[in-house]
C-alpha cells in the first residue's frame, strides 16, 4: 500500500516514514508543507496520506485545508489528519464535511504502528476514523440527551461505531458475537430515533451528526 | 486711553456723578438757548426737535456713564460721555445767547461731537486694537475740529462779521475775516475727509468681524451712520463756508440725533446682555454646586460664549498636559481653525478654552463668564484630574491584561510546537524500538510498554497544561468551540445552556473564556451551568457552580474591568454565581 506523509518536523516525518516502511508500507510521498504535499499527491497518487494539522506558513490549520483539497480533487485517496489538540470541534467539522475516507487522530498515535496502519487502511478504503479520546469526550455529553437511556454496553458499542468501526470490528473489540452486536446496534438506533443504513460510514456520520446536534440543541 | 484713570475709584465715582449733573444742566441750558432763538437753532424749532436734542445728548451721556462705571479702565465710557456733552455745543454759539462764556464755549466746541463719537466707536468694546490708520484718521478729525473750533475762534470777531447782537468772543486774539474764512474752509474739508474715512473704518470693523458682530454692530453701525450724516452736512456746508441752520442742515441734524439715540441703545443692549450672561453664569455656579455633572461646565460655557464646538481643557500640574472633563488628553496647540484662550489663576494657567478663532473675540465675555464660573471650573478641573488618572489606570490595566494574554499564547505555542513535538518524536522512536524488539525478553517488552504508557500520559498532561495556559481553539475557532473543549475536558459535568456562535473581538473572547475557565478551575465544581448571550450590545456571561472557592477572583475583575465591563460574584451555600457584562463596542 502506497502512503504519503506531510509534517514540517523532519524528525517526525522521517520517523513515521521509517516506521511505516518497516511495517510494509510503501512511503511514496514525504512533504514538509501543504503545497509540496498537494503537488506530490497529484504526481504519485498514494492510497492514503497522513497530514499534520499545523504546518507552515501560519501553523494553524493548513492540514485541514490540504485535507479538503485532496478529498475534492482525489476522492479515492484517504486522508488521516493528525492534531496536537483534543479539539472535538475540529474533528466533528472535518467528519461532517467528509463522511468518507477521512480520519482525525491525536498526534502521538504515530508511535503505535498498529493503530496507524489500521487507520491508514480504513481511510484508504473510504471508512471514517475518529480518535478514541475524542469519542470518549463526546460520550461525556450524554447528560440531558437521549444517550442517557443507553446501557453501558450500548454506549461501548456506540463509541466504537463513532470511532469508525464496522460491526465486525466491534465484535473483535468487545469479544461479542455478530448477532449480539447487531442487536445492540439495532437498540441504539431505535433509542436514538435513527434509521439504520447499510453503509458503514454513513452510520458513523449519522452518529456523529446526532451527537453534535443533541449537543447544540442543549444550549 | 484712560482720561481720569489716575483718580481713585471713589474720585472716579464723584467725577461721573458731577458729569451727570453737568449733562443735565447742559441739556436744560441748551434747550433754553435754542428756544430763545428758535430760527437760528436746531432743537428750538418744535417740541419734537427739543425732545430729539435732549434725547441724543442725554442718552449718550447716560450710556457713557453706565459703561464707564462697569469698565472704569476703558476709554469708551469717558469718550461717549464727552460726545454727549459735545452734542449740545453747536447750539451755544447762538448770537442771542447773551453770555460771552457760553457763546465762546459754543464757538470752540462746534465741530467736536463727530470726532468724539468716532473715537468712542473705535474704542468699543476695548481700545487696545486700534490700527495706525484708525489713529491717524482720528488725529485728522480732531485737527479739523480744531480748525473749525478753537483756531477759527481766535480770529473771529463777531462785530467785524456784522453780528452786532453777538456776545463778546473771549478767545479772540486778532480779528481777521480772511483768516477766519480760510480756517473754516479747511476745517470743513479736513473734517469731511476724516468723517468719510472714519465711517469707512468703523463699517470695516463690523464687516471684518474683528470682534463678535452681535456685540459691535449695535454700537458701530449707528456710529458709522452718524458719521455719514455728518459728512453729508459738512459737504452741504462747504459752498456757504460755515455751519448753518438751513432746512437741509436741520434735516441732517434730526437724523443724526436719531442715530446717536440708537447708538446709546446699542450700548445699553451690550450692558444688558452681559448682565444677563452674568446672571446665567451665577445660575450655572449654583446648579453645578448642587448637582455635579461631568462636562456640564463645558456645555454652559459653549452656550454662553456662542461657540458650540468649544472645548474646555484642564491643565494637569503633574504632566503639564491638558485633559477634558472625561480625562482624555486635549491638544491645546493653536492651529488652523482653532484658537486657544488660556484661563489664568494666580499667574498660573489652570485651564484653556479651545475654540473657533472667528468666535470668542469678545475677551470681556470670556473674562466675565469664566470669572463667574470659577468655582464650577475648579470643581470640574478636580474631577478631570481624577478621571485622567482613572483613564491612565484603565489603560494600564488593558495593557497588563493584553501583555499577559500575549505571554500565555507564546507559552502555549512553545509548549505545543516545542516540548510536545519533541515528546511525540521520542514516542515515535520508542515505537520503532518496540517494533524492532519483537525478539526481546517479555520483561523488557513489559518495561517498554510501561515507558510508552508513561510517555503518552505525559504528552496528554502537557496538552492539558498548554490548553489551560491558553487554548489555541479560542484563537482558531472562537469562544463557543473553546468553552466546549473546556467542558469536554472537565472532570465535572458542565452544562452549556447558551453560547453565541459568531466570532467576537479577541480580547472579549479571551475575557469571557478565562472568567469561565479560571472560575471552574478554582472552584473544582462537579456541576456547573454556563450561559453566554448577547444582550443589548453586551456579552453577558452567567456561570453557576456547585462549589465555592477561597481564592481571590481579582484577576478576573481586572480582565472584565479592562474592557469596561462589570463582574459580580455571589457566594452562597449552593456554590458560586458569577455574572459578567462585557460591552461589545
Amino acid at each position: 500500500m502506497r502512503v504519503g506523509i506531510a509534517d514540517d518536523v523532519v524528525l517526525i516525518r522521517e520517523g513515521v516514514a521509517q516506521l511505516l516502511t518497516n511495517a510494509g508500507f510503501d512511503v511514496t510521498v514525504k512533504a514538509a508543507d501543504a503545497d509540496e504535499l498537494l503537488r506530490l499527491v497529484a504526481l504519485r497518487r498514494p492510497d492514503a496520506v497522513i497530514v499534520d494539522i499545523k504546518m507552515p506558513p501560519t501553523h494553524t490549520d493548513e492540514g485541514l485545508v490540504a485535507a479538503d483539497a485532496i478529498r475534492a480533487s482525489h476522492p479515492e485517496i484517504g486522508v488521516l489528519v493528525l492534531s496536537q489538540y483534543l479539539a472535538t470541534d475540529y474533528a466533528l467539522r472535518l467528519l461532517e464535511r467528509h463522511p468518507e475516507g477521512v480520519g482525525y487522530l491525536l498526534k502521538e498515535r504515530v508511535s503505535d504502528v498498529a493503530v496507524l496502519a489500521d487507520a491508514l487502511r480504513r481511510v484508504a478504503e473510504g471508512e471514517s476514523v475518529l480518535d478514541p479520546t475524542i469519542v470518549s469526550r463526546l460520550m461525556k455529553r450524554r447528560e440531558h440527551t437521549p444517550l442517557a437511556e443507553l446501557t453501558e454496553r450500548e454506549l461501548e458499542v456506540l463509541a466504537l461505531m463513532a470511532e469508525g468501526h464496522s460491526n465486525q470490528g466491534i465484535c473483535s473489540n468487545l469479544f461479542l458475537s455478530p448477532k449480539t452486536v447487531e442487536a445492540h446496534v439495532g437498540h441504539i438506533f431505535s433509542k436514538l430515533g435513527l434509521r439504520e443504513t447499510p453503509d458503514h460510514h454513513r452510520r458513523v456520520t449519522a452518529v456523529l451528526t446526532y451527537l453534535r446536534a443533541t449537543h447544540d440543541d442543549a444550549r | 486711553m484712560a482720561p481720569i484713570g489716575g483718580l481713585a475709584p471713589v474720585g472716579r465715582r464723584y467725577a461721573r456723578l458731577g458729569l451727570g449733573v453737568l449733562a443735565l444742566a447742559a441739556g436744560v441750558a441748551t434747550l433754553a438757548i435754542a428756544r430763545h432763538d428758535a430760527e437760528e437753532s436746531f432743537g428750538g424749532r418744535s417740541v419734537g426737535d427739543g425732545i430729539l436734542e435732549l434725547a441724543a445728548g442725554w442718552s449718550l451721556v447716560l450710556a457713557g456713564l453706565v459703561w464707564w462705571a462697569r469698565h472704569p479702565r476703558r476709554g469708551f465710557g469717558p469718550l461717549l460721555t464727552a460726545a454727549g456733552l459735545a452734542w449740545f455745543l453747536p447750539e451755544w454759539s447762538s448770537p442771542a445767547v447773551g453770555s460771552s462764556l457760553v457763546f465762546t464755549v459754543g464757538l470752540v466746541g462746534i465741530g467736536l461731537c463727530a470726532p468724539l463719537v468716532a473715537s468712542a466707536a473705535l474704542a468699543y468694546p476695548r481700545s487696545g486694537a486700534r490700527s495706525s490708520l484708525e489713529r491717524a484718521a482720528l488725529a485728522v478729525a480732531f485737527g479739523g475740529a480744531a480748525l473749525l473750533g478753537p483756531l477759527s475762534a481766535t480770529v473771529f470777531d463777531p462785530v467785524a462779521q456784522a453780528c452786532f447782537q453777538c456776545p463778546a468772543n473771549l478767545v479772540l486774539l486778532h480779528g481777521d475775516g480772511d483768516m477766519f474764512d480760510a480756517a473754516v474752509r479747511w476745517g470743513l474739508r479736513i473734517e469731511l475727509a476724516a468723517a468719510v474715512t472714519l465711517m469707512a473704518l468703523i463699517a470695516w470693523r463690523v464687516a471684518s468681524a474683528a470682534a463678535p458682530r452681535v456685540v459691535t454692530a449695535p454700537v458701530l453701525l449707528p456710529a458709522a451712520a452718524y458719521l455719514a450724516l455728518v459728512a453729508l452736512e459738512l459737504h452741504h456746508s462747504m459752498p456757504g463756508n460755515g455751519l448753518a441752520t438751513n432746512p437741509f442742515d436741520v434735516r441732517m441734524w434730526r437724523y443724526e440725533a436719531v442715530t446717536l439715540v440708537t447708538l446709546a441703545g446699542g450700548v445699553a443692549w451690550g450692558v444688558y446682555s452681559s448682565l444677563r450672561a452674568r446672571a446665567s453664569v451665577a445660575r450655572l455656579v449654583v446648579e453645578l454646586a448642587q448637582s455635579y455633572a461631568s462636562g456640564g461646565a463645558r456645555d454652559v460655557l459653549a452656550r454662553e460664549l456662542g461657540d458650540p464646538g468649544l472645548r474646555l481643557a484642564f491643565r494637569r500640574p503633574a504632566s503639564d498636559n491638558y485633559v477634558d472633563s472625561d480625562g482624555r488628553v486635549v491638544d491645546v496647540a493653536p492651529g488652523p481653525g482653532r484658537a486657544v484662550t488660556p484661563l489664568v489663576q494666580a499667574g498660573r494657567p489652570v485651564a484653556a478654552l479651545v475654540h473657533d478663532p472667528a468666535r470668542l473675540r469678545d475677551a470681556d465675555r470670556v473674562d466675565e463668564v469664566v470669572t463667574g464660573a470659577r468655582l464650577a471650573l475648579e470643581n470640574e478641573r478636580f474631577h478631570a484630574e481624577i478621571r485622567a488618572q482613572l483613564e491612565e489606570l484603565r489603560a494600564a490595566r488593558v495593557r497588563i491584561v493584553a501583555a499577559g494574554d500575549l505571554e500565555r499564547r507564546r507559552l502555549e505555542r512553545d509548549l505545543h510546537d516545542g516540548a510536545q513535538q519533541r515528546l511525540v518524536a521520542v514516542a515515535l522512536a520508542l515505537g520503532m524500538l518496540r517494533a524492532l524488539s519483537t525478539d526481546a525478553s517479555p520483561r523488557l517488552k513489559r518495561r517498554l510498554d510501561r515507558v510508552d504508557a508513561e510517555l503518552h500520559a505525559t504528552i496528554a498532561e502537557l496538552r492539558d497544561v498548554a490548553t489551560g495556559i491558553f487554548p489555541a481553539m479560542l484563537t482558531d475557532a472562537g469562544l463557543a468551540a473553546a468553552i466546549e473543549m473546556l467542558a469536554d475536558g472537565s472532570a465535572g459535568t458542565i452544562d452549556i445552556r447558551r453560547m453565541p456562535r459568531d466570532r467576537l473581538d479577541p480580547a472579549l473572547e479571551a475575557a469571557a473564556y478565562f472568567v469561565v475557565a479560571e472560575t471552574l478551575r478554582r472552584t473544582h465544581a462537579t456541576r456547573a451551568a454556563i450561559e453566554v448571550s448577547r444582550i443589548d450590545g453586551d456579552l453577558v456571561v452567567d456561570l453557576d457552580t456547585d462549589a465555592g472557592t477561597d481564592e481571590s477572583l481579582a484577576d478576573l475583575e481586572d480582565r472584565v474591568g479592562a474592557l469596561d465591563g462589570r463582574l459580580t460574584v455571589q457566594r452562597d451555600a449552593d456554590g458560586l454565581h458569577l455574572h459578567a457584562e462585557l460591552p461589545c463596542g
